[in-house]
């Protein structure tokens, strides 16, 4: 097996990822890095975001105010010193986005620009039209080239992380143009591989959005913290799952249920202004969002039709030049998709899957508890998010946590002592045998789409907006009947170069492992929170659930969960108020 | 929700057991609603397992599933099934290797993106603590609609000269990325990207036939901005010919 | 290298432009600039005999009155329409003009360029005392 030394190894070349290897370099261009990655750097799913990242900037803003927003809206699961070190470190990462080409909208002034966003107090949005994710990951992308020490692997899929005596030492890739297994060895190694919407059939997430990375982590023995906690994006395209940001809401966009009425002021969102006001009804946080969706819809009051089960996203007094100007790919998406020209029509949405707060658990150092290993992005929970994500907090994470895995894996990188080699070239051995034998294995009746659909259909059913009891222990059955027939997947394509026959199945084994983390967390946490709400038990539980859940790999059956406490410094809990009572600024 | 059968001829190519690529049809019972991606994307689930294309985010921003469809090249993604009719031919993209079935080989843009230095070289570095650069929404304009390519690779397939020239001209993406840098106000890297413009492969290897911007599915038109390029090269060329620097 | 093994599809290096109409739309104009060019020819030949004297003038005169001569001049002329219609729709891509955040439109620059081809040519034929 060919060996390539590099002293930091990433794995994952989108926004995180990049972020991580610039940081690298300048903190020591002396350093080599192997940046990996199972896609070119700019088909990663950062692209995908629209509506823009929070760093506050303008006079009338504060640190405190965005760090209350961000705790309150993550119903007190933030860890409030990783909170607190965010808040601070954001702007300074957007402005170096600016630096580095970022094309920020901006006022007339030349200033940058900010808009409106869910669960934000105050205006402190930085965006660049509704491409705002695209922009920051070719700025990254476009940047990176100019450090002669990135040293880019595209189209390499990690298969396993090495990790002996707790200390992590590398990895094994397969290079899919050839289907050769290689050994990455580094003194660090930095994983930003994404989330896995994709465990669910309606999802916002692109095709490679499979959790491998976190798979690989839990697997190496690293918990997996919060991960019932999924995120539904309340505009989502019908049919495709397409995603229609919240920027068409901060813009001043209205949900519209078949009666045409504002239904969000049935929700303690109101009352409804006609322009927006932050904080309330659109601009309320997407937890609260789609979970009114689904009072609706069980009230009988959303629209039924070829679509399925609908409301309206009504965006028609904004206006042409508005929405050319800021929303040009809104309106593209929802012509071409379902002959909607948001311009002069009502738009169908609905809630889809768009995010997991939870992930490979880190330390505010972006440290996890494999020394050497780091974690940064949506595949890892520092935690910022607690129990739901605040819209355009996201791409800020990427960046501070990207940029501080990167310090401080070159930190780690100058104390660490050369791994055994024997060691670590045995462990590469096994990775490389367990591909071989699934190349060996024939006969195997179970096919990988057959698998995956049942793994997503069951986790919609069972572990979607709201749960219950029953239905989460039917899901729990579900994952580990196809976490066991998974064990009979054959190959149909035995060829070598890019085989995707083999990586979808590859993939489908990282989604099961997430999957069965998700539904086990999410089956022993009796209390609603968040994104996490229980039908069974409405109430939020701070005596026994203002803890993280923490998922831990075991090979032979159920994930074992165990908790965590939340380091909560400034905010004490209270009840999460929107609408009127929460004084947010008009927009 | 409507169904109809389509009938999907993919160019097949498997290097380690075909001697050269060949058409397969698949019959595919589709919504009238899918785009062509889904069409191949139910091959891949439902009939063949071996055949392999690029995709991901299915809303025209990554750029991975651009594909030749009936002759024109296209986003998987965008080439919706009810602008075609009920036979389509589904290709890899032209002037690029093929790996294997829709997988073309990249490299060669990859390395032509940096060579063009595609990021903004400063006058010198300012501290972040300075805050941003001032650039008017009308700066932003100046240059905004080359920033948006997503690297598809659409152009690069309908441009002739890139074949013609046995993939020697630098083309249409990377070119419009570098006028992009050059327009952007924060930028003064102009002078040290034009030994790649102005050399032979760069813009005046363009013939304007406009093809990339005719198939480019964001709008980006590089044929307007290597006209352009032509032009401020020109201008360069003329005014360091009498001694007067460029930027 | 391994398993792999790239395959190149050849593209021809001399009859590419007939694998696409856009492509036959751009030879075509291509081959228009071979008639202007002759054309162009024509019209210096002319001033050359001009400046001979009145017979070769004459000559010339009567020479571009044969029939023949009408007809390619008239093919002539009709490549010239097609590449000046297929320049003028090029012409706002390569300049673009920039009025604060607004470009101006396409269409009125390519209005502007008929506009001027129109005048110029009103000019010349008024000159030549035919309007």
């Amino acid at each position: 097996m060919q060996v390539i030394d590099a002293d930091i190894v990433i794995v994952g070349a989108g926004g995180a990822g990049l972020r991580a290897a610039i940081a690298v370099a300048e903190a020591d261009p002396s350093l080599h890095i192997a940046l990996l990655s199972k896609v070119y750097p700019m088909r990663s799913h950062t692209c995908a975001a629209e509506g823009g990242a929070a760093g506050v900037v303008k006079a009338n803003d504060s640190l405190e105010y965005h760090f209350n927003d961000t705790v309150s809206g993550g119903d007190w699961l933030t860890d409030q010193d990783a909170v607190d070190l965010f808040v601070n470190e954001i702007t300074k990462e957007l402005i170096q986005m600016e630096h580095w080409g970022c094309p920020w909208s901006r006022e007339g002034s030349g200033h940058v620009a900010v808009r409106p966003f869910g669960g934000m107090k105050i205006m402190r949005t930085w965006y660049a039209a509704d491409k705002t994710g695209f922009h920051m990951l070719h700025t990254l992308f476009q940047t990176s080239l100019k450090y002669p020490s990135i040293k880019r692997f595209d189209e390499y899929y990690t298969s396993d992380l090495i990790v002996d005596d707790g200390a992590c030492h590398g990895c094994t890739a397969i290079e899919m143009r050839t289907g050769e297994m290689k050994l990455f060895r580094g003194k660090s190694v930095i994983v930003c591989t994404g989330g896995a919407g994709r465990i669910f059939p309606f999802t916002t997430n692109g095709a490679i959005k499979t959790g491998d990375g976190m798979a690989m982590a839990y697997r190496a023995g690293v918990p997996l913290k919060d991960m019932e906690f999924v995120q539904y994006h309340p505009t989502g395209l019908p049919g495709s799952g397409i995603l229609l940001t919240e920027g068409c809401r901060g813009e001043g966009g209205y949900l519209l249920n078949k009666d045409n009425y504002r239904y969000l002021q049935d929700y303690d969102l109101g009352p409804a202004t006609p322009t927006p006001v932050l904080k309330s009804m659109e601009l309320g946080p997407r937890d609260r969002l789609s979970q009114a969706f689904w009072q609706e819809s069980k009230k009988g009051n959303t629209v039924q039709g070829k679509w399925g089960d609908i409301v309206w996203l009504d965006m028609r007094h904004l206006g042409e030049k508005l929405i050319n100007e800021r929303l040009p790919l809104v309106r593209d998406l929802s012509i071409s998709y379902v002959a909607a020209d948001p311009v002069t029509d009502l738009v169908p949405v609905r809630p889809v899957v768009h995010y997991m707060m939870g992930g490979i658990h880190t330390d505010i150092n972006a440290a996890t508890p494999i020394a050497g290993l780091y974690s940064a992005g949506e595949c890892a929970c520092v935690s910022i998010n607690g129990a739901n994500r605040l819209g355009s907090n996201s791409l800020g994470e990427l960046l501070v946590f990207g940029a501080r895995a990167g310090r401080f894996a070159v930190e780690h990188a100058k104390t660490v002592k050369a791994p055994r080699d024997a060691l670590v070239t045995a462990q590469a051995a096994d990775a490389e045998g367990r591909i071989k034998a699934l190349f060996k294995r024939s006969g195997g009746k179970q096919r990988v789409s057959q698998l995956k659909r049942e793994m997503n259909l069951s986790l919609e059913e069972g572990c979607g907006i709201y749960r219950d009891e029953k239905s989460l222990r039917d899901t729990v059955a579900v994952i580990a009947d196809v976490r066991a027939r998974y064990r009979d997947v054959t190959l149909e394509d035995k060829s070598s170069v890019y085989n995707t026959d083999l990586y979808q199945t590859l993939e489908l084994g990282a989604m099961i492992e997430c999957a069965e983390t998700v539904v086990h967390s999410a089956l022993l946490r009796t209390e609603s929170r968040g994104a996490h709400q229980r039908l069974d038990h409405v109430e939020r539980d701070d005596v026994n659930f203002l803890k993280h859940s923490m998922a831990y790999y075991n090979p032979n059956g159920d994930p074992r969960i165990d908790y965590h406490e939340v380091v909560i410094t400034k905010s004490q809990p209270a009840a999460r108020v929107y609408g009127a009572a929460a004084g947010g600024q008009a927009a | 929700m409507s169904k109809r059968t389509i009938q999907l001829e993919v160019l097949r190519y498997r290097p380690e057991q075909d001697k050269e690529p060949f058409f397969q049809t698949y019959t595919v019972p589709c919504e009238e609603e899918w785009v062509v991606l889904d069409a191949l994307n139910y091959v891949k689930d439902e009939i063949d397992r071996t055949l392999s294309f690029r995709w991901s985010c299915h809303m025209f921003v990554c750029g991975s599933c651009g594909y030749k469809i009936d002759g024109e090249p296209k986003l998987g993604c965008k080439a919706f099934l009810r602008d075609y009719g009920d036979n389509i031919r589904v290709e890899p993209l032209d002037n690029f290797p093929i790996e294997r079935d829709l997988v073309v080989v990249i490299d060669d843009f990859v390395e032509k993106l940096q060579s063009v230095k595609p990021y903004i070289i400063a006058k010198e570095e300012k501290a972040l603590a300075a805050g941003e650069y001032i650039q008017t929404p009308a700066q932003l304009k100046a240059f905004k609609q080359y920033s948006m390519c997503i690297n598809c690779l659409l152009c690069y397939s309908a441009c002739p000269q890139y074949g013609l020239t046995n993939q020697e001209f630098i083309g249409p993406a990377a070119l419009a990325l570098a006028h992009r840098y050059n327009m952007d106000s924060r930028d003064v890297g102009r002078s040290a990207r034009e030994h790649v413009l102005a050399a032979h492969e760069g813009v005046w290897e363009c013939s304007f036939v406009g093809a990339c911007s005719v198939v480019c599915p964001k709008d980006v038109d590089p044929a307007g901005a290597i006209q352009q390029a032509k032009f401020t090269s020109a201008v360069d060329y003329l005014t360091s010919m009498v001694g007067i620097g460029g930027k | 290298m391994g398993a792999r093994r790239p395959y190149m599809r050849t593209m021809s290096k001399t009859s590419w432009f007939m694998t696409h109409a856009r492509f036959k739309t751009y030879m075509l104009h291509e081959i228009s600039s071979v008639f202007v060019a002759l054309y162009m020819w024509l019209l210096i030949d002319g001033l050359f005999r001009l400046a001979k004297g009145p017979e070769a003038w004459e000559a010339w005169l009567s020479f571009i009155k044969h029939p023949l001569v009408v007809v390619i001049s008239l093919i002539a002329f009709a490549f010239f329409v097609i590449h000046t219609m297929s320049w003028f729709k090029a012409v706002p891509q390569a300049m673009r003009i920039q009025q604060g955040e607004h470009f101006v439109d396409g269409k009125l620059i390519i209005g502007g360029h008929y506009a001027a081809l129109g005048a110029f040519s009103l000019f010349v034929l008024i000159l030549a005392g035919v309007a």
